[in-house]
């Protein structure tokens, strides 16, 4: 069991692939820790444009059946936790034990000033939901009902 | 057209048993000439993988508007058997009872002298956008209320009248919700959002009706050419995306529990009679009611705006109709001779009762159910009427708007939100909204052209004309 850092960067670590209806990203990462990260973080970005790094912090917990339902139940969770609590969540500090995540969102306050640039994201499917390990780089490929 | 599908009618295509291996019924979906060259791969496959799901009857169903979504695709109508067949999430889709309501006025285009005065005016009564929080103020009590009785709770309290309710597929409200089955989860979400209209494709606009196909129709419906309308289009919220995403992890393990084999994990579903099915049905149902009544509650804001502007009493001001895209429900239906109950599934798609069909108002009995198409942003929206042919081929459905054609990621990269809202004031038609990236995302560039959708479903007789409407002012979410 150890904590990821995750380092918040600029450069953008996913990008958009072609949907017609939603949107697909492919997020990459070094690790499975920080591929939760970045992609709570691609998640944010299409929400809300802008996901910089804050002061705010909130705990997250969730259980998935395996990576791929861990990840769905992650995202879903980032989803909740930013709409309830105003969250515009920028990253995570996340432990993996099997198919339980336990980890610290972190991130700023929603501002309408600053975060109506983006688009309302309904739901995260699991259609063609997929985590893939090459060498160092994991890389995920999920679609979001918008 | 793609391998393997075959032409059985001048609008429709067949997919076969075999196409998508497990399939227990062929696939059939609906396309003009012009349509099939929008046809994605993706959406077909997800047509023929609807129909590998148990008690699947007659047909895997998709409308004209087909595009690929996740689970079913978008436009996708599937009946499923009571003994036999399944309920899932993934035919409903998240925004659960998406749908669209129009709401007549006794203004005519000369009446609108301040147009953006009015538009500015309902963008400011009604909460819009991502962030936007109800003026309602609701407890636990009140949502459980507005959970179980839909419109009618609205109305109830203030925001209608009667006629409103006659005037919803359903009287505004599924039977058999069960709030309880809705979880703390989504009520946090849905208790500070009834009333706001949400983002994304959602919209409100000021509409004329420019022409008028079938006057008998239209009298009954209380339009005439050069009327003033209001379309509303939004639905149940964060309630209904979490009711969905709490329900898909129920109806994951469910799946695996009854032994059920999927192609998708998105169309995840449990026996509609298992506690599993039970419970997703009444939570979605009371998602339905949810949406019923912020569909309610948005437009007495409307009428509040039109009454104040134009001296008008509120009465002076019609719903049409309104009509669910996201929902599944128990109707009946004749299959191969025989009325049976079955549980319709319809993920953008719109109900097309035709003519003495049960459900509808004594005032719509001769013509059928009032059906709504709205047109992408700066298009024509249409009225048409269910009819028999629907309720013979299609579990009474017809399509539910123009479908979409590009990703928003490309639309984002060809289209500025600057130019599109340019564009369209020069034709006359105004949009407001809180950020120009919305507008591109939704140009009419991006849709399939609403009026061959719209001619597909009239000429295959699965609805037919009543009339046409222009957008003067659109606001979006």
């Amino acid at each position: 069991m150890r904590w990821t850092i995750t380092l918040i960067a600029d450069a953008m670590s996913f990008e958009e692939l072609e949907h017609t209806a939603d949107i697909r990203v492919r997020v990459k990462a070094g690790s499975l820790e920080d591929l939760f990260s970045e992609a709570a973080r691609a998640l944010m970005v299409i929400m809300y444009g802008v996901a910089d790094p804050g002061t705010m912090r909130l705990h997250v917990e969730v259980q998935g059946r395996d990576t791929i339902s861990l990840m769905h139940a992650f995202l879903s969770e980032v989803l909740f936790v930013s709409e309830v609590k105003e969250m515009v969540v920028s990253g995570a500090k996340v432990r993996l034990s099997g198919i339980d995540l336990e980890g610290v969102l972190c991130g700023e306050v929603f501002s309408r000033e600053k975060h109506l640039s983006g688009m309302e994201v309904k739901g995260i499917s699991f259609s063609d939901l997929s985590i893939v390990r090459d060498n160092h780089t994991y890389t995920l490929e999920v679609t979001f009902d918008v | 057209m793609l391998q393997g599908i075959t032409r059985i009618g001048p609008f429709e295509w067949e997919v076969p048993v075999g196409f998508v291996a497990g399939m227990r019924v062929p696939g059939r979906f609906f396309l003009s000439d012009q349509l099939v060259e929008t046809l994605e791969p993706g959406a077909v496959q997800q047509l023929a993988n609807v129909a590998t799901m148990p008690g699947i009857v007659k047909n895997s169903l998709a409308m004209p508007d087909i595009h690929w979504g996740y689970g079913f695709p978008i436009g996708g109508v599937a009946a499923f058997g009571m003994d036999e067949g399944v309920i899932s999430p993934g035919g409903v889709g998240f925004d659960i009872n998406c749908g669209v309501r129009i709401l007549s006025t006794p203004l005519s285009v000369k009446d609108l002298t301040k147009k953006r005065e009015l538009l500015e005016d309902l963008f400011a009564a009604v909460p819009t956008g991502v962030g936007a929080k109800s003026t309602l103020r609701l407890d636990a009590k009140e949502l459980t209320g507005m959970l179980t009785n839909g419109a009618r709770w609205a109305v109830k309290h203030g925001y209608g009248i009667e006629e409103d309710i006659r005037h919803c597929e359903e009287q505004g409200a599924l039977a058999n919700a069960d709030p309880s089955a809705v979880s703390q989860k989504a009520r946090q979400r849905g208790m500070p959002q009834s009333g706001t209209l949400g983002a994304g494709n959602h919209f409100l606009e000021i509409q004329v009706v420019q022409e008028i196909y079938d006057q008998e129709a239209a009298r009954a419906f209380g339009i005439s050419a050069g009327q003033i309308c209001v379309m509303i289009h939004c639905g149940s919220r964060g309630l209904g995306h979490q009711v969905c995403t709490d329900h898909l992890k129920i109806l994951e393990a469910a799946t695996k529990k009854f032994g059920i084999t999927l192609p998708d994990r998105q169309l995840a579903c449990a026996p509609l009679s298992s506690p599993e099915g039970r419970a997703y049905f009444g939570a979605m149902a009371s998602s339905a009611n949810y949406a019923w009544a912020n569909r309610q509650v948005i437009m007495h804001m409307v009428r509040g705006v039109f009454a104040r502007m134009f001296s008008l009493a509120y009465e002076e001001m019609h719903l049409i109709y309104d009509v669910a895209h996201n929902v599944a429900k128990f109707e009946e239906h004749q299959i191969d001779g025989r009325r049976i109950k079955v549980c319709v599934h319809r993920k953008g798609a719109t109900r097309a009762f035709g003519p003495g069909s049960p459900n509808l108002p004594a005032e719509y009995d001769q013509v059928g159910q009032p059906v709504i198409i709205p047109g992408s942003m700066g298009t024509s929206s249409y009225l048409l009427h269910g009819t028999e042919i629907a309720m013979d081929r299609t579990f009474g459905s017809t399509c539910h708007g123009a479908g979409r054609v590009m990703s928003r990621t490309k639309a984002k990269k060809q289209l500025s939100g600057h130019e599109v809202k340019e564009a369209l004031a020069r034709k006359g038609i105004l949009i407001r909204t809180h950020h120009n990236g919305a507008i591109a995302d939704e140009a009419p560039d991006v849709y399939k052209p609403s009026d061959e959708v719209v001619r597909v479903v009239h000429e295959a007789g699965i609805s037919r004309y009543v009339a046409r409407f222009t957008p003067l002012g659109v606001i979006k979410g």
